[in-house]
């Protein structure tokens, strides 16, 4: 959405007094006032209360060090590993959702034949859209038990395979980034008008072609604004960590294979430790769950702020309609 | 699934090499799962056993809930299995509960209301309903009608607080059901006529109402005054056996442990 | 989109492209379709047990959980009775709540943004709408109970409000109110998102020759662009009450954790008093799963919010069918 801001040509605004408007009208302009500086407001409160209380109580040995247990809240150390749980994944269920979520929308949009199966798909992917993040876990729970994908997390001593690791939860995180990218990467599609598509083929250019050449670049800014939507799920979603990720305060490693250790291990995000050390959680920390939801907070933030430099570099391509 | 499988494909191989040396590692891993109560109580206990035996064992700990911990070691996912619930009539049979500690369940209301001790009577009374008015309560501070906090059917501690506080007394219908102590300790925190019960780690802050005339806190629960206290335990398939074992029979028995165990919990001893 | 014949070279890549493609999007469908398949019969038995009373009212439904969750060893007694009216009548309440105060905040919002607003404002709502759509929902649970529910609980209710119901129900401020105004500020910006790039998208061919016909810009955006712009307010609302349905984390901080549904009858008393919608029963009871009788029930519950969305789905494409002459859908 940012990118149609900024790249679409000025739009013809008439200049034009609303003093010859009915009354009716005019109450309707004010409303649009209303709930535009409404929006502000809220997320001018929110963010204002979240940063004073992330001033009040964050302090930065948090970030640097370990989480330990204790009763305690001043011993309970930082939130060094929650952060890099987030950040880790975050990457790997967008690196899942982002491919598929954009061969899912372009074989709706331009292919889409059976249209029978087309429908099952796009029903399919607002199904997941609905579905509970905690039924997701539960069901990845029980799929990643199979023997099969004992790659990705371990079998444990009792010859069953526990099913708990970054690797499994990202790929379940990727089914509710999904709808998000499949749906802004479809509308951006949409909106590209057909000539541009007809031109491309007169010139010679084969369907896939077509696709990759001028379809996909075209649909950048839509599928960034749907892998940051997306990562912003991922980031937030707090049942499949706890399910699918252990919720362990450390990243606990598996095996001895750098970085493909700690993708089988468990470990915790920031929304797991907000959520445990919350009333909601056993962990009576307020303060640290206040400190961790402004950190969270600030890397959702920077994620939106990196997706807009990287849209916004582009020029986006103007249709003539 | 299939497209990750792909993406993945390389890591694939890479796991199977890797599998090798991590199998033949020669440290004993106890993998455990389970509870958020007990869990930071067995991540410090598991810590301090490294520390004494010069780190032997390699210790994973995930959360999820007294439930999954139960269903995990059930099904040989893990080691031990953290519970704060006693055994229930539907667990999987062949499990081992171990007892490893107690924890004191009090009885609390809004700092606003000053009230000190209630009689199993007045507690049964104040949680099914039957006390409709805060005046009908000596001593206490406000009035008005209770607000009643107690914890979900699955919570170990709402299953304890049945047990040994109501008996077959049924909690009132009215009742909000909190998923944790936290939000039972916020919800009485913010309400002057709430009456709620929570761990007692969560109490502080909040006015302890004491049961049948002893205070609720860490002294009076290990001297066994205090009544209102529930089970820590550590399930294992089967009686434990090797390292799960040594640590098991650790917690219980070494003084160590029961030094651990007492900074906010009780100790069997 | 449409059959065009690009066939001049590369037919081959083409057809490979396309099944490939198809491939990948069957494997979303192949793996949707199996979690629809294990919650179903997972859910099985609860709904067998009850038959359609499952659906109905009647008893408490937090009396009746606990009964199933203490159900004897032997699985021929497993106690499965369950009438969740409550919870379903919580969850269509809590959700269309948000949802029709949703969408009119964020047409007008979206309006707002496109049309109206100044340049310098527009740059500010832009990365503001797009903020408010990622702050996680745990955050805002976090503010909710810490802020709004003591807020609601100390100054919008009155004693005699709670006398009022006090047989029935308690007054705290975890309340339908907080639920439902939490969730709209949580569903507005994706559809506000979706709304934006849809009016944008609208040629400006068509609002000029509106213009030029004297027609005035309120009547011109409102009679053209959004007009235009239905098949992508559909959308923006399907997705939005999907999202709502499915929000769990926040909905159980917040919305009251007792199994009520609220009254209308009781007039203003019906805003503040508690409820608790399927999703945040799943959460506040996932604890239990383990326990056969009682994981059934609770796949019970995740079944009826997965034939929601199905239906949701079904009739967000209805509704765009009439539209499309319209070339938007």
């Amino acid at each position: 959405m940012a990118a149609h801001a900024h790249a679409v040509a000025p739009r013809t605004r008439a200049v034009e007094s609303t003093r010859s408007w009915r009354t009716l009208d005019r109450i309707g302009l004010l409303f649009c006032w209303a709930a535009g500086i409404a929006l502000c407001l809220i997320t001018a409160a929110i963010v204002l209360y979240m940063l004073v209380k992330g001033v009040q109580f964050l302090r930065p040995h948090l970030l640097v060090t370990h989480p330990q247990p204790d009763l305690d809240q001043s011993k309970t150390g930082g939130f060094l590993d929650p952060i890099l749980g987030t950040l880790i994944l975050t990457v790997i269920g967008i690196s899942v959702a982002l491919p598929l979520g954009v061969a899912t929308a372009v074989w709706l949009t331009e292919y889409g034949r059976p249209a029978s199966l087309a429908r099952a798909v796009e029903s399919g992917v607002e199904i997941v859209a609905g579905t509970p993040s905690i039924v997701l876990a539960i069901f990845g729970l029980v799929v990643f038990q199979q023997h099969i994908f004992s790659w990705m997390s371990f079998t444990a001593q009792g010859n069953a395979v526990f099913a708990r690791s970054f690797l499994t939860a990202g790929a379940m995180m990727s089914l509710i980034a999904l709808p998000l990218v499949v749906g802004s990467t479809r509308e951006a599609l949409q909106s590209i008008p057909r000539h541009v598509r007809e031109a491309s083929y007169a010139l010679g250019k084969s369907r896939f072609a077509t696709i990759r050449r001028v379809l996909l670049p075209a649909a950048r800014p839509g599928m960034a604004t749907g892998a940051t939507l997306g990562m912003g799920r991922i980031a937030g979603d707090t049942a499949i960590v706890v399910i699918l990720l252990g919720a362990s305060l450390q990243l606990q490693a598996e095996g001895s294979t750098p970085l493909l250790k700690t993708l089988r291990g468990t470990g915790s995000t920031l929304t797991s430790y907000v959520y445990n050390n919350s009333p909601a959680g056993e962990g009576n920390a307020p303060q640290k769950a206040y400190a961790a939801a402004f950190v969270l907070l600030l890397i959702v933030v920077a994620l939106n702020f990196a997706v807009d430099v990287l849209v916004r570099r582009r020029k986006e391509p103007q249709w003539i309609r | 699934m299939s497209s990750k499988r792909a993406r993945v494909a390389g890591c694939l191989t890479l796991a199977a090499l890797a599998a090798v040396p991590a199998a033949a590692a020669a440290k004993p891993t106890v993998t455990m799962s389970g509870s958020t109560s007990v869990a930071p109580l067995a991540a410090k206990l598991a810590s301090a056993y490294n520390k004494q035996f010069h780190h032997s064992t390699v210790f994973k700990l995930a959360q999820g809930g007294s439930d999954i911990g139960v269903a995990d070691v059930a099904a040989g996912r893990v080691t031990i299995g953290n519970s704060s619930r006693d055994p229930k009539p539907t667990d999987p049979g062949g499990l081992v509960f171990n007892k490893i500690a107690r924890d004191a369940v009090c009885i609390v209301t809004s700092p606003q209301n000053k009230i000190a001790n209630l009689s199993q009577a007045q507690v049964q009374g104040l949680f099914s309903g039957k006390i409709s008015d805060w005046n009908q309560v000596p001593g206490s501070t406000v009035s008005g009608a209770p607000d009643v906090i107690v914890r979900t059917a699955p919570s170990g501690t709402q299953d304890a607080f049945q047990k040994i506080f109501m008996g077959t007394a049924k909690v009132t219908t009215a009742a909000s059901q909190k998923a944790s102590n936290g939000l039972v300790a916020q919800a009485v925190k913010s309400d002057p006529r709430a009456v709620g019960y929570v761990s007692l780690a969560f109490a502080k802050g909040l006015n302890d109402a004491g049961y049948k005339g002893v205070a609720c806190n860490l002294r009076n629960a290990k001297s066994n005054q205090y009544g209102g206290v529930r089970n820590f335990w550590m399930v294992t398939r089967g009686p434990a056996k090797g390292a799960a074992k040594k640590f098991i029979s650790w917690i219980k028995h070494s003084s160590t442990a029961n030094r651990i165990i007492a900074t906010g919990w009780v100790p069997l001893h | 989109m449409a059959d065009l014949p690009g066939r001049v070279s590369g037919q081959r890549q083409d057809r490979r492209a396309e099944l490939g493609l198809g491939a990948l999007a069957s494997c979303v469908l192949l793996l949707i379709v199996g979690m629809v398949v294990f919650v179903f019969g997972k859910a099985w038995p609860s709904f067998a047990h009850n038959g359609l009373a499952w659906f109905g009212g009647g008893g408490n439904v937090d009396r009746q959980l606990t009964d199933i969750f203490n159900s004897p060893a032997n699985p021929s007694n497993y106690v499965y009775k369950m009438h969740a009216w409550p919870l379903l009548y919580g969850t269509a309440v809590t959700t269309l709540g948000a949802v029709v105060i949703g969408i009119t905040f964020a047409l007008l919002s979206a309006v707002f943004i496109v049309e109206f607003a100044p340049a310098q404002l527009r740059r500010v709502l832009e990365p503001v709408v797009r903020l408010l759509a990622a702050v996680p929902s745990v955050i805002y649970g976090l503010i909710g109970i810490l802020v709004i529910v003591p807020f609601v609980g100390n100054h919008l209710i009155s004693q005699g409000r709670k006398e009022s119901v006090q047989f029935v129900v308690q007054l705290n401020g975890t309340s339908l109110l907080v639920a439902v105004l939490i969730l709209t500020v949580m569903i507005v910006p994706i559809m506000i998102a979706i709304m934006v790039d849809a009016l944008r998208a609208v040629p400006s061919a068509w609002t000029e020759g509106s213009a030029a016909l004297g027609v005035n810009r309120w009547r011109t955006i409102w009679s053209i662009s959004v007009r235009a712009a239905r098949p992508a307010i559909v959308a923006a609302a399907v997705l939005a009450t999907a999202r709502a349905l499915g929000e769990a984390i926040m909905l159980s901080m917040v919305s009251g954790s007792v199994g009520f549904a609220p009254n209308p009858i009781d007039g203003l008393t019906f805003f503040v008093e508690p409820t608790r919608p399927l999703a945040a029963t799943i959460v506040d009871n996932a604890e239990g799963l383990s326990v056969k009788p009682f994981g059934q029930t609770l796949y019970a519950f995740a079944a009826v919010l997965l034939v929601s969305s199905m239906f949701l789905s079904l009739a967000g494409w209805a509704a765009k069918q009439p539209l499309r002459k319209y070339g938007n859908a």
